[in-house]
């Protein structure tokens, strides 16, 4: 038993011993390792940080640079780079009655001089309103945008309680211009009416924001044409004036005009009628400026070969109780360069007789007149199609006449741009766009007319501009060719109104190879001294598109020149002298 | 004697590991303060592309298309151009230039000195961007250069003298009164002047359009402007020999310079 205790005590002793020295061993070991585990750590972490340095680091700086230039909602630009909309950060008038702390009057001087003070700064705004706002302890805005020397002026007011926030908007540096293309933002940032609203995605998203959205206008011929419409409207005191410039090989619109217009500035105003869209969303019975469009049509069929045959015009043409009639009597007869120089319904009608409904028909559902606009805005009318016969579908014979002379069809300007542009570019319909073509990569289109139609349609509309009611139209040098059109407003006794009038000029230029068509329509334009008391389109509309291709040619790429103009000579003997109406 | 080189070894590795961390943190330091600057410039440049993009803005509201018209109706009243006024070409330019009418008589010629020649002489066509020179003369030298160093110096002297005669030719023909300075016969030399010119004789020949009479008298010219700024320094330029007027480009040179401020005066 003893024995047994002293070696157990012995044994006990050398292991521990050997145990401590183990211990130590094995402890000096981890130690050595967990050392060495930091140290590789650290070395590790020092060299994960060389690589962030060296490869990552540099990019969220950069990255920051492009988002503090990005814009919160992108440009609009015009064709050539022109600022047309853009994000700019502008000075609001915030009232904040809190800028004492909670006790207190919240103004230095009494409500009622602050007022007064504002009213001197802004004349417009209204005294009462002012007051009411100062006095109640509410914070508001007092003004949405300010000038800088505005803000100026009120910070020497001394009023701490004022506060001009720089808050981000939407600009418009021109105005009115182009309003209805490009639309508006309202106060939540939301867009609407133009391009505004259709690009409402794409102008928010921050991967496509940073670049200028191009739009295909053309911000001086866009200025140039608001402006002859708007004398035009002033002079003639008529209701509303609409205009349209479209490229007649792209189908891009260089410029569209709906007059009276709003401004976007002032998008708190901009809830009223004025945003309405005369160009892509009102039909008009467009009048005689179909009436190219039937001739085309005749000639194309094949049904018009001999421009010299001449047809009876001296009576009104009486279809199922119903009168064609003409202005006035242009003679017995007349052929068909004589009918359109002189506007006749009644040749027209026996020329759309003889050419049929079915192909009349064709050919304007060719010309997209029995569907909307093709543009990208979002107010496009739906034109006012004939119905037909109830199981055929087939036209009767007295809407295929009233529709070769542009009435029981109401179609919108932009309607009527793109059928002239089909019919002077050689025969081919394109939908019109509001974006920057590529010309190399124009749509197609589908062809409507023979390029053969074409040429005879460019050299008679030629002829009417030179010779017969477009004489207004003629700005020399440009080779301008066009038709007029005055139409009589539905309403009335008989169905019109006989003293309101749609007037309308629908033209191209240069008319020896065309580049650009132009339509200019005045509502309800009224006989004044401006017009020698005429109200059709002679008068009105058609020098307002002579004061216009003047002014946008030189800079659309139409050189004026006196030496060139497209061959007339082989349809001039058939016109007598052409004195229009 | 062991323990003490450890220790010294030791310490020397403390230093310099001490000396590794201080250079890593100046090191650290002076990263920082260019990523700040780096930033400060970033915040300075994107404030300068706003307050770009707001004068823009400003400028665009100003001068909108709108606003144009008004002043054009007001101020300026320019109309948009007529047909006249552009040509097609070079055909349309050159029918010009037939009979009014037929049998018309050839248009009266005036008799003048060349006006191509004052012209290119007075007004350089091209300066080049670089030295502020102008081309044709760079050409010469660059010609010179490789011709050899006589060559340059004819060019050269040619050159200055008829511009300065060109000038005063073009005042004359254009009826300038009012001179910043008196002028000076232009085809009168005095003494020294035929000195120089004697000096200058074989270097003025012809070159391009000039003949050599115009050409002896323009370094006559050149004399006499330069004999009247520094008459001791040409009378000893004279007398030496003729290579080391052919050398002395840089002086050439200055001389034009001035030449060039005195036409700018005139003009």
């Amino acid at each position: 038993m003893n024995a047994l205790t002293a070696s157990a005590a012995i044994a006990s002793g050398r292991v521990t011993l050997a145990n401590v020295r183990q211990r130590s061993l094995v402890e000096a070991k981890v130690r050595v390792l967990v050392v060495a585990f930091l140290f590789v750590c650290a070395a590790l972490a020092a060299f994960a940080r060389i690589v962030q340095l060296g490869f990552f680091e540099g990019a969220p700086e950069r990255r920051s640079l492009a988002e503090a230039l990005l814009p919160p909602r992108g440009e609009i630009v015009d064709r050539n780079g022109a600022p047309l909309a853009r994000a700019f950060p502008a000075y609001a008038l915030w009232y904040n009655p809190k800028a004492f702390g909670e006790n207190g009057s919240p103004l230095v001087k009494s409500p009622e001089e602050v007022a007064a003070a504002l009213m001197q700064i802004f004349p417009d705004a209204d005294y009462a309103d002012l007051l009411r706002r100062l006095k109640s302890n509410r914070p508001s805005y007092l003004r949405a945008r300010i000038m800088p020397e505005e803000a100026n002026r009120i910070f020497a007011l001394g009023e701490p309680a004022l506060e001009f926030p720089r808050e981000n908007q939407r600009y418009y540096p021109q105005g009115s211009l182009g309003a209805h293309v490009l639309g508006y933002v309202d106060g939540e940032g939301k867009g609407h009416v133009g391009m505004e609203q259709v690009l409402e995605k794409d102008l928010l998203d921050p991967a496509k924001r940073a670049v200028p959205v191009s739009l295909s206008i053309d911000m001086r011929a866009q200025g140039a044409l608001e402006d002859e419409l708007g004398r035009g409207m002033l002079e003639t005191e008529a209701k509303g004036a609409a205009g349209i410039i479209l490229d007649v090989d792209t189908g891009e619109v260089i410029a569209l005009a709906s007059l009276p217009s709003f401004n976007p500035n002032r998008s708190d105003m901009a809830y009223n009628d004025l945003v309405f869209n005369k160009v892509t969303n009102q039909v008009y019975e467009l009048g005689s400026t179909f009436k190219p469009l039937s001739v085309a049509a005749a000639i194309d069929a094949g049904v018009v070969t001999d421009l010299s045959v001449r047809y009876p015009a001296d009576r009104p043409l009486e279809i199922g109780g119903f009168r064609i009639r003409d202005s006035h009597s242009f003679g017995a007869s007349l052929n068909v360069p004589e009918s359109l120089i002189h506007s006749s319904n009644i040749v027209t009608a026996q020329v759309a007789d003889k050419l049929g409904g079915p192909a009349l028909k064709k050919t304007m559902a060719a010309l997209g007149m029995n569907e909307r606009p093709y543009i990208e805005l979002p107010a496009r009318g739906f034109p006012l199609w004939p119905r037909g016969h109830e199981k055929t579908g087939e036209w009767a014979r007295i809407t295929t006449m009233t529709v070769s002379y542009g009435h029981g069809i109401a179609v919108t300007p932009l309607h009527l741009a793109a059928a002239y542009a089909a019919m002077v570019n050689g025969g081919v319909w394109r939908p019109a766009t509001l974006y920057k073509v590529d010309p190399a990569k124009a749509p197609e289109g589908r062809r409507v007319f023979k390029a053969s139609t074409s040429a005879r349609m460019r050299q008679l509309l030629r002829m009417i501009v030179v010779n017969g009611t477009g004489k207004s139209a003629n700005a020399p040098g440009f080779r301008v060719g066009g038709k007029t059109g005055s139409a009589e407003k539905p309403g009335g006794k008989g169905g019109y109104n006989r003293t309101s009038l749609v007037a309308t000029f629908a033209a191209a230029f240069p008319m020896d190879k065309p580049r650009y068509v132009v339509i200019a329509m005045l509502d309800e334009p009224k006989g004044t001294a401006a017009t020698s008391y005429q109200r059709t389109a002679a008068w009105n509309a058609g020098p307002i598109v002579g004061r216009l291709v003047p002014r946008i040619g030189p800079f659309l790429g139409v050189v004026p020149d006196d030496t060139r103009d497209i061959d007339i000579s082989d349809l001039s003997p058939l016109v007598g002298n052409g004195n229009g109406e | 004697m062991i323990a003490s080189a450890n220790r010294l070894r030791s310490v020397g590795w403390l230093v310099l590991l001490g000396l590794c961390l201080a250079m890593v943190m100046v090191l650290a330091f002076r990263v920082n303060a260019l990523r700040s600057q780096i930033h400060h410039a970033e915040a300075r440049i994107v404030a300068l592309k706003q307050e770009k993009m707001y004068l823009e803005t400003e400028f665009e509201t100003r001068a909108n298309q709108q606003q144009l018209k008004t002043w054009n109706d007001v101020e300026f009243g320019y109309a948009a151009p007529l047909a006249g006024q552009y040509l097609e070409g070079e055909r349309q330019l050159a029918a010009f230039s037939v009979p009014s009418v037929p049998n018309a008589p050839a248009p009266i010629r005036v008799a003048s000195v060349d006006d191509a020649v004052i012209a290119s002489a007075a007004f350089p066509a091209m300066v080049s961007p670089l030295s502020g020179k102008p081309l044709a003369e760079l050409a010469e030298h660059d010609d010179a250069a490789t011709k050899g160093g006589a060559a340059l110096a004819k060019a050269s002297s040619t050159t200055v003298a008829d511009h300065a005669e060109a000038v005063e030719t073009l005042n004359e023909r254009l009826g300038k009164a009012v001179e910043s300075r008196p002028r000076k016969p232009v085809r009168t030399a005095t003494a020294s002047d035929k000195e120089e010119l004697e000096v200058r004789k074989p270097t003025a020949k012809p070159s391009g359009k000039v003949d050599a009479k115009s050409a002896a008298k323009a370094a006559g010219k050149w004399a006499t402007k330069a004999s009247t700024a520094a008459p001791a320094k040409q009378a000893s330029k004279a007398s030496k020999p003729l290579e080391k007027a052919k050398k002395d480009k840089a002086s050439t040179g200055s001389s034009r310079v001035a030449k060039g401020k005195e036409a700018k005066s005139v003009l």
